[in-house]
């Protein structure tokens, strides 16, 4: 039990990221960069790969419906907030439902797959995925169809009503959301629950021999990943006013998440976030930039297929993928051993 | 617990649940009891630990184990031996519930380990399979329900009439059960049950259920947590004897830290009894083999098992290690764990073992103290082979 100066925690990474962020908003007001809009997609995508990393980073398991939670989240705050429905329920109540929905729907898929191993329950998260789309487009009664649903509500805090005209109170909450949801990963984690999923990341058959009920743990995790699928789809939905078409949530938005898992490093909380960054800050701000900047200097016009970069993002995220697996595929910050982890420190 | 040897019907589980292990709330109440009283044990009027009651372990046309038997006492040290492909690690898989033998019984203090029929078990099977039916139901006419119920009775602008759109809903969910709707619940609560009886039958005896009743064990190809550090592992190895749940962790409620500062006290009292405290906080997979085994001995030993387990401790150990390793089997053995072991390292199983069985091809050939063993022909013929005459 090494107790650490207040200035050893300022200069870990993730509180150095926060410290950062905390400035963002004001930078913006000073000098008119306009990151937090953008940097609001970020943190969301931060929040579902968080919650991917429970279940892929810590347990092991290949979990490739992320998004499917994230519809299943993002559509029950819409049918719980929106007033064409009889709920109209406000931010915070709808919220708190959203999740105990996600845990629901996580423990619905979570009951009957468990046992299965690696490749086959990869195969059924991703069947399951394009099933909840389906049903979300088909069952058009009630998610409206491909309209979504809209309006939602917004936030509401302190009986201010997070509006469009200023990204700056959006940012914060979810800023705040992040931490929240980092501090529960983390507190999971360096907990007997927490060893019990990096067991059977490691070795399940060693795992279940040291009395760890491998099935029902690995639900947990599976649960807790889904909720906070759940809570993104819902902080997605309140950020846009509406859940959009189902589409929104296909297979591109769970390997997105992956990706962020697998760039960021697995198992590796710090690393997720560095990883959302990087991914989505290219992805919603880095390349949007380039290209209107470029067709500023007249160099490419808005016609041309090859000369806009929001059109190569695919292919640089799939050579990225390729060039981490070859140089670091522990990911950018891997989980690090020892003195960092676990009870030990 | 010698009574039970005497006895056959008498003894009928919570008397032994409880003696077993006061403190292993998860174990308790799941393991059967179903002693049949040993034959082996009454014979020899000591308790036994481990009964292995003609066991046969076939795979396809391959056959394993073939009727092995022997028993296991108290407190004592007991060696496998055998040729390679004797089948000494699937009898090991086959105790500690890796595999289910095909033919015989594994017995652990007097009785099989596995879980239960209990009258909770069935209420759980109903009420999962009343959800199922009610979900089938529901997700069937789910358009139908939705508009009877919320689409008839909301209006935009106007407060939503929650008990007309109950009521609505109540109706139209019983109109659809109407004729041969009853087919549907009736499939679902039929999957409900069969499945989650399926599950639970498939599940009996699982190894994370016999290592909480007390059988610990080792791995011939160690199988730490490489990623994590010493005493990680050996607190994977305490999982069943801590209660720290969920939200406890997740809320970092008071019982978590004091019972993070006991788990810690102790997993380091095993690190030192195994002699790796001054490297507690190292990543496992850096350590050199030796120290790896001894690692995984520590590991086992945290579950505070009655019976050890070791598959092969020696490999690949130098002689000083071995010599360290065969004190520690020692010492182990006298706080009151019965050990077992499979070793090829002659010298270690001589060393240590009160008795020794020896397998060859599956089948039991001899079984008797170290000098029985080193004088019976069958043995040396198993190890050695036959001399060629003429």
């Amino acid at each position: 039990m090494r107790a650490r100066s207040i200035w050893s925690r300022l200069l870990r990474l993730d509180v150095a990221l926060l410290v950062v962020a905390l400035f963002i908003p004001l930078f913006d007001h000073w000098f008119h960069l306009g990151l937090s809009s953008p940097l609001r997609q970020c943190l969301v995508y931060a929040i579902l790969a968080l919650g991917l990393n429970v279940v892929t980073g810590f347990t092991g398991m290949l979990h490739l419906g992320m998004a499917a939670f994230m519809a299943i989240g993002a559509y029950a705050y819409g049918i719980l907030t929106c007033d064409i429905y009889p709920f109209q329920l406000s931010f915070w109540p709808a919220l708190a439902a959203t999740t105990v929905i996600g845990v629901i729907a996580g423990a619905l898929l979570g009951a009957p797959t468990m046992a299965l191993r690696g490749d086959y329950l990869a195969i059924v998260t991703l069947g399951f995925g394009e099933i909840v789309q389906d049903v979300l487009k088909n069952l058009e009664s009630i998610t409206q169809g491909t309209r979504g649903i809209n309006p939602l509500p917004g936030p509401v805090m302190f009986g201010h009503r997070f509006g469009t005209e200023s990204p700056y109170p959006w940012f914060y909450l979810y800023l705040g959301f992040v931490v929240v949801i980092v501090i529960v990963c983390r507190n999971l984690e360096r907990s007997r629950t927490g060893r019990a999923w990096l067991a059977i990341r490691g070795d399940e058959l060693a795992a279940r021999c040291m009395g760890i009920p491998a099935v029902r743990m690995k639900m947990l995790a599976f649960a807790t990943g889904a909720a906070i699928a759940a809570i993104a789809g819902a902080l997605w939905a309140s950020l846009y006013t509406s859940t959009g078409e189902p589409a929104n949530y296909d297979f591109q938005v769970s390997v997105l998440a992956l990706c962020i898992v697998i760039v960021g490093g697995m198992g590796s909380i710090t690393g997720v976030l560095v990883g959302a960054l990087a991914m989505i800050g290219f992805a919603n701000l880095l390349l949007p930039r380039t290209a209107s900047w470029l067709q500023e200097q007249g160099w490419v016009t808005q016609a041309s297929v090859f000369g806009n970069p929001n059109n190569w993002k695919y292919l640089v995220f799939g050579l990225v993928l390729v060039l981490m697996m070859r140089f670091r595929p522990d990911g950018i910050l891997p989980r690090s051993v020892g003195r960092r982890a676990g009870a030990s420190t | 617990m010698s009574a039970r040897g005497k006895d056959d019907n008498s003894a009928r589980g919570k008397d032994d649940n409880s003696a077993r292990g006061k403190d292993d709330n998860s174990a308790r109440g799941h393991v059967a009891a179903r002693a049949r009283g040993s034959v082996a044990a009454r014979a020899r009027g000591a308790t036994a630990v481990l009964e292995v009651d003609r066991v046969t372990m076939r795979f396809g046309g391959i056959v394993a184990n073939e009727e092995v038997s022997f028993s296991v006492r108290e407190g004592e040290i007991y060696a496998i031996i055998g040729p390679n492909g004797a089948g000494k690690t699937t009898l090991f898989n086959a105790i500690t519930g890796i595999y289910q033998p095909t033919e015989g019984h594994v017995r652990f203090m007097g009785q099989r380990v596995r879980r239960l029929a209990t009258p909770w078990l069935f209420l759980r099977s109903a009420l999962i399979g009343v959800a199922t039916a009610i979900g089938a139901t529901i997700s069937l006419h789910v358009s139908v329900l939705w508009e009877q119920s919320i689409g008839a009775n909301m209006i935009y602008g106007e407060g939503f009439a929650w008990g007309a759109g109950l009521r609505s809903f109540w109706q139209t969910l019983m109109s659809t059960v109407e004729g041969h709707g009853w087919i549907v619940p009736a499939v679902g609560f039929a999957l409900g049950v069969g499945a989650h009886l399926a599950l639970w039958f498939g599940a009996r005896r699982t190894p994370d259920l016999i290592s909480r009743a007390g059988i610990a064990r080792t791995f011939q190809n160690i199988r730490l947590f490489g990623e994590m550090t010493l005493l990680e592992n050996v607190l994977v190895g305490m999982h069943a004897r801590l209660h720290t749940g969920y939200f406890t962790s997740l809320l970092r409620l008071p019982r978590y830290f004091t019972e993070k500062r006991r788990s810690i006290e102790k997993g380091m009292e095993l690190l030192r009894f195994v002699g790796l405290e001054a490297r507690a906080g190292e990543a496992a997979g850096s350590l050199p083999y030796g120290s790896q085994r001894r690692l995984e001995i520590a590991r086992a030993l945290a579950s505070r098992p009655k019976l050890l387990l070791l598959d092969e401790p020696a490999a690949g150990m130098n002689p000083t290690e071995t010599v360290d390793l065969m004190d520690l089997i020692r010492r182990i053995r006298g706080s009151s764990v019965t050990v077992v072991l499979i070793e090829h390292h002659m010298r270690v199983v001589m060393g240590v073992s009160d008795r020794i069985v020896v397998l060859n091809f599956g089948k039991r050939i001899a079984e008797g103290t170290p000098e029985e063993i080193r004088n019976n022909p069958e043995c040396i013929e198993a190890y050695l082979g036959k001399e060629e005459l003429g």
